[in-house]
């Protein structure tokens, strides 16, 4: 299989695993948004939002980076500044939700 | 002279029209969102420094300007969600006539607005 076929299965099933969990995410951040830091914590700490919150950070950092990326393909012209540029949005789109989900199992 | 080529989507020659415009709004709010899941990632991990450091964000949340930025974060993953369904029915071969297009681009559109509302009001548990 060619690797753009590859790259736009990728995005698609990214975006199929993506879109229930972020209306997930987006209902609970408007229900706790302005609540008390103990209100925050006490929903994170809840397996069932770790397990959601972590899948919805991996879905969304995967998909919103094989999507910049097509953004750096379109409007980029130096080859080696795509390159770069691809790959510090690839390690950053590990590493950002990596430390997210650490964090949110540090929290009790 | 390949140089000088106009880049994709060729804002400056096409007379605007519905799907282009909402093919240019789905790539901004997807730069958008890309922002705004990292703040919500730093805010996340802002919880790891303890009650007495989150207060500054919790007054801000709990500001008109709070309010507002959540209702808009509201509507651009509600419009990225529609948008993102429409592209899917897309790829499935489904939806190219023109005047079904159009018709899908008019929900994406009116649909965002009333699902921002509506999680609004689910988050708040008004509905």
């Amino acid at each position: 299989m060619h690797y753009s076929t590859k790259k736009w299965l990728a995005i698609k099933c990214s975006s199929v695993i993506l879109i229930p969990l972020m209306f997930w995410f987006i209902v609970n951040l408007a229900s706790i948004y302005d609540e008390s830091y103990i209100e925050i914590v006490s929903f994170f700490s809840k397996t069932s939002s770790k397990a959601l919150y972590s899948l919805f950070l991996i879905a969304a950092f995967s998909f919103f980076s094989l999507t910049i990326s097509e953004v750096f393909e379109d409007y980029v012209k130096n080859e080696r500044i795509k390159n770069v540029a691809t790959k510090i949005l690839y390690v950053f789109a590990i590493v950002m939700p990596l430390i997210t989900i650490l964090s949110i199992f540090y929290l009790n | 002279m390949y140089e000088k080529n106009p880049l994709s989507p060729h804002l400056q020659i096409y007379r605007w029209h519905l799907s282009m415009i909402l093919s240019i709004t789905h790539r901004i709010i997807g730069a958008v969102n890309s922002v705004a899941m990292i703040l919500i990632c730093l805010w996340t991990i802002s919880l790891l420094f303890g009650e007495e450091n989150y207060e500054m964000i919790k007054i801000l949340f709990q500001s008109f300007f709070g309010k507002l930025l959540i209702i808009s974060l509201s509507w651009s993953f509600s419009f990225h969600i529609l948008s993102e369904i429409r592209h899917l029915i897309w790829d499935l071969g489904y939806g190219f006539d023109l005047k079904i297009s159009k018709i899908t681009g008019i929900i994406t559109i009116i649909g965002s607005l009333v699902l921002t509302v509506l999680i609004y009001l689910l988050g708040k548990n008004l509905i």
